[in-house]
């Protein structure tokens, strides 16, 4: 939400911090992406997300109102 | 904590699962397979009670006359069903075609 772009030493705790309310990008181990809004994260990157569009190979495969995905599973997370 | 957004009843995504319980859910498992059934109960591994479970495998069939695959599934109905956490990918709602 700040106008913080300037480097910082931030962490990844930061990061997830700051991300929480936005579109995210979730890709996880198998190759599957899904594309939401971060409603929240815990310790063992398990996510909650929301509006979740789940994309296989690139193509929209499904819909999940609210979808949790376990931590494990998780490759990365950005920010679209 | 603050309760500023009003929806924030969720305040970790476990709470997500908490939400389900008695209510239908959909899991999202390692090896192309899938559940829908009714949560009794779960803990922090996502280790799970399921009940009047339908398992759905999709099986991809790689032919040998280069026709490329072909996609079918199998499901199958159980009662109660344990399910281990760490074969969890994704806790949802069902989808409304399934």
């Amino acid at each position: 939400m700040s106008e913080n772009n300037k480097p910082s030493r931030t962490s990844p705790t930061d990061f997830l911090n700051i991300i929480i309310g936005k579109r995210v990008f979730v890709r996880l181990n198998s190759g599957i992406d899904y594309k939401g809004v971060l409603s929240c994260l815990d310790g063992y990157m398990n996510i909650a997300l929301e509006m979740t569009e789940e994309y296989v190979d690139g193509e929209l495969r499904n819909r999940y109102g609210d979808a949790f995905i376990r931590g494990n599973n998780v490759l990365y997370i950005s920010i679209i | 904590m603050a309760d500023t957004t009003g929806t924030s009843v969720i305040m970790e995504p476990l709470d997500l699962v908490r939400l389900r319980l008695d209510e239908e859910v959909y899991l999202k498992l390692r090896g192309d397979r899938e559940l829908c059934g009714r949560l009794h109960a779960y803990d922090q591994h996502l280790n799970m009670i399921l009940g009047n479970v339908q398992e759905t495998i999709t099986i991809v069939d790689v032919s040998e006359q280069g026709q490329g695959q072909s996609i079918h599934t199998v499901n199958r109905n159980v009662p109660m069903l344990f399910v281990r956490g760490d074969g969890v990918i994704l806790v949802s709602s069902p989808p409304r075609t399934a």
